[in-house]
C-alpha cells in the first residue's frame, strides 16, 4: 500500500467526495502570472467576496473593465491606513487584578470585560460590513494566525489589550513580516497569553517559543526541541501590564515591559547560530529587543527561508483561495513564497500578487470557499443593507468568537465551519435578518439593480450578487417562480407599485436563496 | 464471507458437517434451537478527549519512587495525600472526591482499567500534530503527511453498509459541543454530528433539508456544495431523532453542575432514550498546565480538571448501572501527550510524551496495565518512554467491542496492531461448544537463547496461527500457520528477531492468547 494513499484515507474506501493529496481535481488553469483581462462584473464580485466580505452591486459596477492589479492595490489599502475610531471610551478603562479582589468585585470585573469584548467584536463585524476595502479581513487573517484567546484557562486577557493588539495587527498587516512578528512577540496580550509573563532565567516557560516556531513562522519539522528551549531563553524577562494595582513598567498599562533581572543574559545557540551573551550594562529593554529578539526572528527567516515563506504563503492561500487541507496548490505556494522572499519579507507584494493572479480568477476555484462566520454575518448585513444588533452573539453560536479562538492554533476552518451545530444557526441568522428588513429597505435593495423591473433579469442579478456561481436554468426558474408566486412575469412591474407586496415577494426570494447550500460559499 | 455471517447461515441450514477453520461443526447441534443472536451490535463507546496534554505523572503517581519528588519538589503529590490503589500505584486525591461514585470506586468495583505509559514512536510535542496523530490513528513524523480524518470515521465508513449514500436512521456518532472532531471525519464524509442542546437543535434543525438536489459533478464548488447540503440534511433528519431520544430518556442520578459532567449527563440521557449512536465524544480543555498547575494542598487547575473527570465518569457510570445499560458502554480517555517529568519554573509542566489512559465500563479487564513510569530512563528530550502504542486500545475497541476483524484494523491503521486485551472477549455458549476458548500457553525455556517451545492442551482440532509482535503492539512476523490435532500441542518457536522481549500471539480457533517471550541471542 502506498503510504500517501493511506494518509488521504483512500486505501480501503474508494474515492468519493474526498480526493487524494497528490492528484485530483481538474487542474486550475492559471498560475501566478497577472490576470490581464479587463474585469467583468462576475470577476469583480469574486474579488470582493474573497478580499473582503462581499460586494454590493453599486460599488462592484464601478470596477468593471478595470485591471485586477489596479483594483487590488486600491482594495488592500495604504500601509498607513488611518486608524478607525475606537469602539468606546472603555478602551482605556483600568481595573485592579480580579484575583486579588473579593468575589463580588471579581465577577463585576469579569462581567465588564465580557461586555467590552462583545462591544469590540460587534464593532469589528460592523467595520467589515461597512468598509469599502479589504483592510479588516486581512487584519482578521493575522488575528487568526497570531492567535490570542480573550478567555483561556479560567482567566482573561483584558479587552483593552485585545484592542491594542488589533490596532497593531492592522498597522502591520502589509509590512515586513519580521516586524509584525517582533511586535507580536512583545505584545502585551501575547506575553500574557502564551506564558511569556512567567518566562524567567533559570525557570524557562517554552510555551511562546514553541508556538513562535510551530504556528507563527516556520511550521513543524524545521527545528529541534533544543531550538525551542534556546528560543525560550532568548524570550525570558517580559512582563505583561494589565492592572492598575500592579507595576506597569516604563511603557504604561496595557503595554508589555522588560524586567532585566528576569532575563537570561547567557549566550544562546539557535538553529545553528549564536546569539551572544550580554552583561548587566546592556541588559535593557531596547537592547534585548533589538539585539536578541529581532535577531532570533531574523535567524528563522535566514536559516529556513523556503520553509517559512511557504508556510505563510500556504496559510494565506488556504484562507483566501481554497481551504481544503489536501488541495493546496503547491506551485502557487512556492510562487508566492518566492515573491515573499524576493521582497525581503514584505507582505504586500505577496498578497497583491495572489489577488491579481490568473490562478485566483480561475473559474475552477470560484464558489469553493466556505465563508467564515464573521464573513458570513458581515456579508449578509452588507449585501442586504441592514444594520443588525449584536452580530457577535451569532458568530459565537457559529463557533467563532472573534479574538477568542478555541486554542492557540486558531480556527481549523474549512469543513469545521459547517456542522449540525453551526449550520442551523447560519440559516436562522439569514432568516432573521431577511425578516427584519422593512419594506423600504427591501425596495432599496430591489431598486439598486439596473433592470429591476424585469422579473427575469432581477432574479438573475440577485443570484449573481448573492451566490458565487451562476445558477442553472432550472434553479433560476424556480427562483423566478418563488418571487412571482404564480403571477405571470409581466405582472412584476405592477407588483412593484405595491410596496408591501413587492417587499413580501422579494423576502421570499431572499429566503429561498439563503436556503441554498452555496449561500454558505464564496 | 465473514465468520459471523457464516455461522448464521450454517445455523439456518443446519445440515451436514461444515468445516470452519478446520473445526467440524456438528450437524443438529442443540444451539440451533436458540434464537439467532442479534447480529446488530448495540454497543456504545464514549471517547473523552482531554485537550492540552494531561499530566499522567500527577494523575497516577509513582509515590514510592524518590526520583518523582526530585523531579517535582513543588508540585509533587505527597505520598500521604495520594490514594494507594495497588502496590506502588497511587492516584491523585482529586480523583476520589467524597459523596459521589468515582473512578477510584470504579476500580474497586472492577469497572476501571488504568493503562500506563501509552504513547508512540518519536513523540511529537505539538498539541496539534499530536492530537491529529491520536485522532487519525496514524503516527507519521513526516510533517508533509496530512492527517485529515479519524480512525473511527474510517472504521464506520468502511463497516456501515450503504454509507454515505444512505444516511443511517440514527447518527453513527455524536459529538457533544463544538465543531465536529477529526475523529468522525472520513474520506466518504462525516460519520458524526455535533450536538450542543437537543431542544435548540430541534427548533433550528427541523425543516432544513435543502430544496435542491446534490450537484452531479466533482468540481471543487460542487463538492463543497454537496458537503453543506449533506449537513443540512443531517440537521433536519437527526434533530428529530435526537429530540425523540432526549424526550424519552432520563437520568436517574444527580449530576454535578459542571460543564464536562453535564456533557456526560446528556450522553446518558440519549443512551437511556434509545438513540442508536455507536460513539459519543465529549471534550475537556485546559490540560495545558504550563503555569501554576497545582497548589500545596492538592487544589488548583489540574486537580480541578481531574475532579471533573472522575465525577463525570462516575456519575455517568452509576446512571448507566441504575438504568441497566452498563453492559453496553465502554469509555476511554485520550490526551495528546503527557507532561515533562521535571517541573518547570512556573510551578507547571511543559509538553511531554507517554502518559496514562483510562478505560472504563462493566466489560473492561479492571486493573493496572503497564509498568510504573521509569523516571531514571528518559528519552533525549527528558521525557518518558512509551510502553504501549496508543492504537492498541483502539484495536480492542474495533475488534472486541465493535466486532471488526484484524483486516479492518489493518486497513484503518495501515499496519497490524495487537489489541491490548483491556476489554473482555465475549465468549458465547456457542464459542465454547466449538472450542473457541482461551488456551493456557506455556513457553519454555523463557528466556531462551534462540529457540523455545510453545505448549498447550486442546480438546478439539484447531487452526493455529503463531505471530511475534513488538511489546508496544506492532506486528513483527508470522511464525506458524496450520491445523493441529487434539491433545497436547507442542510447537517450536525460533523467530528471526534480534535479542529482546516480544509478545507471542497464539491464535487457536480464532481465539488469541498472548504470552511474553524473551530471546537473548
Amino acid at each position: 500500500m502506498n503510504r500517501r494513499q493511506l494518509f488521504s484515507g483512500l486505501a480501503s474506501l474508494g474515492v468519493r467526495d474526498h480526493a487524494p493529496a497528490d492528484m485530483v481535481m481538474p487542474m486550475v488553469g492559471g498560475g501566478i502570472e497577472p490576470y490581464d483581462q479587463p474585469l467583468t462584473l462576475d470577476d469583480v464580485y469574486h474579488l470582493f467576496r474573497r478580499i473582503g466580505v462581499g460586494p454590493s452591486y453599486a460599488s462592484a459596477k464601478t470596477y468593471v473593465g478595470k485591471l485586477a492589479a489596479d483594483v487590488v492595490s486600491e482594495l488592500l489599502g495604504a500601509e498607513d491606513e488611518p486608524a478607525p475610531a475606537p469602539p468606546g471610551t472603555w478602551i482605556n478603562a483600568t481595573t485592579e487584578n480580579p484575583l486579588g479582589a473579593d468575589l463580588q468585585t471579581r465577577f463585576a470585573i469579569y462581567a465588564g470585560w465580557n461586555n467590552q469584548m462583545a462591544a469590540l467584536s460587534n464593532w469589528w463585524i460592523k467595520q467589515m460590513a461597512s468598509e469599502p476595502k479589504g483592510v479588516e479581513k486581512l487584519t482578521m487573517f493575522w488575528s487568526g494566525h497570531f492567535t490570542t484567546e480573550f478567555s483561556f484557562d479560567e482567566t482573561y486577557v483584558p479587552p483593552q489589550s485585545m484592542w491594542r493588539q488589533y490596532l497593531m495587527l492592522r498597522k502591520d498587516r502589509l509590512g515586513d513580516f519580521r516586524e509584525l512578528t517582533l511586535d507580536v512577540t512583545v505584545d502585551n496580550a501575547m506575553v500574557w497569553y502564551l506564558g511569556g509573563h512567567f518566562n524567567e532565567v533559570g525557570k524557562p516557560n517554552e510555551n511562546y517559543a514553541r508556538e513562535l516556531l510551530e504556528l507563527f513562522t516556520v511550521g513543524i519539522g524545521w527545528y529541534t526541541e533544543g531550538d525551542v528551549k534556546e528560543a525560550a531563553r532568548v524570550l525570558t524577562g517580559w512582563k505583561s501590564a494589565r492592572y492598575n494595582d500592579e507595576p506597569t513598567g516604563p511603557n504604561g498599562i496595557f503595554n508589555a515591559y522588560f524586567a532585566a533581572q528576569r532575563h537570561d543574559v547567557g549566550a544562546k545557540q539557535f538553529l545553528g547560530q549564536s546569539i551572544p551573551g550580554r552583561t548587566a550594562d546592556n541588559n535593557t529593554e531596547y537592547q534585548v529587543k533589538n539585539e536578541e529578539i529581532r535577531r532570533l526572528i531574523e535567524i528563522i527567516f535566514e536559516q529556513r527561508p523556503v520553509e517559512a515563506s511557504r508556510f505563510i504563503a500556504r496559510k494565506l492561500y488556504r484562507y483566501f483561495v481554497y481551504c481544503s487541507p489536501t488541495e493546496v496548490d503547491e506551485t502557487m505556494v512556492e510562487a508566492l513564497g518566492k515573491i515573499f522572499r524576493d521582497n525581503n519579507w514584505k507582505i504586500k507584494p505577496m498578497v497583491h500578487a495572489l489577488f491579481s493572479s490568473a490562478h485566483f480568477f480561475d473559474p475552477g476555484l470560484r464558489g469553493a470557499q466556505i465563508k467564515t462566520p464573521a464573513e458570513f454575518c458581515a456579508g449578509v448585513m452588507r449585501q442586504l443593507g441592514v444594520e443588525f444588533n449584536d452580530p457577535q452573539s451569532w458568530t459565537k453560536k457559529m463557533d467563532q468568537a472573534l479574538m477568542d479562538p478555541p486554542n492557540v492554533a486558531g480556527w481549523p476552518g474549512y469543513h469545521y465551519w459547517i456542522s449540525t451545530n453551526s449550520y442551523p444557526v447560519r440559516r436562522q441568522f439569514a432568516r432573521t435578518i431577511i425578516d427584519s428588513m422593512t419594506d423600504d429597505q427591501v425596495m432599496t435593495f430591489i431598486k439598486q439593480f439596473t433592470d429591476y423591473d424585469v422579473a427575469d433579469k432581477f432574479v438573475r442579478e440577485v443570484c449573481r450578487l448573492l451566490l458565487p456561481v451562476t445558477v442553472n436554468s432550472a434553479r433560476h426558474d424556480y427562483y423566478v417562480k418563488t418571487l412571482l408566486q404564480n403571477a405571470p412575469s409581466y405582472d412584476w412591474p405592477k407588483i412593484l407599485d405595491e410596496k408591501p407586496a413587492a417587499a413580501q415577494r422579494t423576502r421570499g426570494l431572499l429566503v429561498a436563496i439563503s436556503k441554498a447550500p452555496d449561500f454558505q460559499l464564496s | 464471507m465473514k465468520r459471523r455471517n457464516f455461522l448464521t447461515s450454517t445455523t439456518a441450514a443446519a445440515v451436514g458437517t461444515q468445516l470452519l477453520g478446520g473445526v467440524p461443526l456438528r450437524a443438529f447441534s442443540p444451539f440451533e434451537l436458540l434464537p439467532t443472536l442479534a447480529e446488530e451490535n448495540d454497543r456504545i463507546l464514549i471517547v473523552i478527549q482531554m485537550f492540552g496534554g494531561n499530566d499522567g505523572l500527577n494523575t497516577i503517581i509513582p509515590c514510592e519512587d524518590p526520583l518523582y519528588y526530585k523531579l517535582r519538589p513543588d508540585i509533587g503529590v505527597k505520598q500521604t495525600d495520594a490514594i494507594n490503589l495497588l502496590s506502588k500505584v497511587y492516584m491523585h486525591p482529586a480523583l476520589d472526591p467524597a459523596n459521589t461514585y468515582n473512578m477510584k470506586r470504579m476500580l474497586e468495583d472492577g469497572r476501571l482499567a488504568i493503562v500506563q505509559n501509552v504513547g508512540y514512536e518519536n513523540p511529537n510535542l505539538s498539541h496539534f500534530r499530536s492530537t491529529d496523530i491520536w485522532l487519525s490513528g496514524f503516527n507519521s513524523s513526516n510533517p508533509d503527511d496530512r492527517l485529515v480524518d479519524g480512525w473511527l470515521g474510517r472504521f464506520f465508513a468502511k463497516t456501515t453498509p450503504g454509507f454515505p449514500d444512505v444516511l443511517p436512521p440514527d447518527p453513527l456518532a455524536v459529538q457533544i459541543g463544538g465543531t465536529l472532531s477529526m475523529l468522525f471525519q472520513s474520506p466518504k464524509g462525516d460519520v458524526g454530528i455535533a450536538l450542543t442542546d437537543p431542544d435548540k437543535f430541534f427548533e433550528l434543525g427541523k425543516g432544513l433539508s435543502p430544496d435542491l438536489d446534490p450537484m452531479p459533478g466533482d468540481t471543487r464548488y460542487e463538492r463543497e456544495f454537496n458537503f453543506v447540503r449533506m449537513v443540512a440534511e443531517q440537521s433536519d433528519r437527526y434533530s428529530q431523532v435526537i429530540k425523540d431520544a432526549f424526550d424519552r430518556g432520563k437520568n436517574m442520578v444527580k449530576y454535578d453542575d459542571n460543564g464536562f459532567v453535564r456533557q456526560m449527563q446528556l450522553v446518558a440521557r440519549l443512551i437511556s432514550g434509545g438513540l442508536k449512536s455507536k460513539v459519543y465524544m465529549v471534550y475537556m480543555g485546559g490540560f495545558d498546565t504550563h503555569v501554576q498547575q497545582q497548589n500545596d494542598d492538592n487544589t488548583g487547575l489540574h486537580p480541578f480538571l481531574l475532579e471533573s473527570l472522575t465525577k463525570g465518569v462516575g456519575q455517568f457510570m452509576q446512571d448507566m448501572i441504575m438504568q441497566g445499560q452498563a453492559d453496553r458502554v465502554v469509555g476511554l480517555t485520550a490526551s495528546e501527550f503527557g507532561r515533562r517529568p521535571e517541573q518547570n519554573g512556573s510551578r507547571g509542566t511543559d509538553h511531554g510524551a507517554a502518559s496514562v489512559q483510562f478505560v472504563f465500563g462493566n466489560r473492561v479487564r479492571s486493573g493496572v496495565f503497564g509498568n510504573a513510569p521509569d523516571l531514571g530512563n528518559f528519552n533525549e528530550n527528558g521525557d518518558l518512554r512509551y510502553q504501549y502504542d496508543f492504537r492498541r486500545i483502539y484495536t480492542d475497541v474495533m475488534e472486541t467491542w465493535f466486532g471488526g476483524t484484524p483486516e479492518d484494523t489493518e486497513s484503518i491503521f495501515g499496519e497490524r496492531i495487537l489489541p491490548l486485551g483491556v476489554l473482555q472477549d465475549p465468549v458465547s455458549v456457542r464459542d465454547a461448544y466449538v472450542g473457541r476458548t482461551k488456551a493456557t500457553i506455556r513457553a519454555y525455556p523463557n528466556p531462551a537463547a534462540t529457540s523455545m517451545f510453545l505448549e498447550w492442551r486442546q480438546d478439539v482440532p484447531a487452526s493455529v496461527v503463531v505471530e511475534i509482535w513488538g511489546t508496544e503492539g506492532r506486528f513483527v512476523g508470522t511464525e506458524f500457520r496450520g491445523n493441529v490435532q487434539p491433545g497436547v500441542v507442542r510447537l517450536p518457536l525460533s523467530p528471526a528477531v534480534g535479542a529482546g522481549s516480544y509478545l507471542c500471539a497464539v491464535t487457536v480457533n480464532g481465539v488469541r492468547n498472548v504470552v511474553p517471550v524473551t530471546f537473548m541471542r
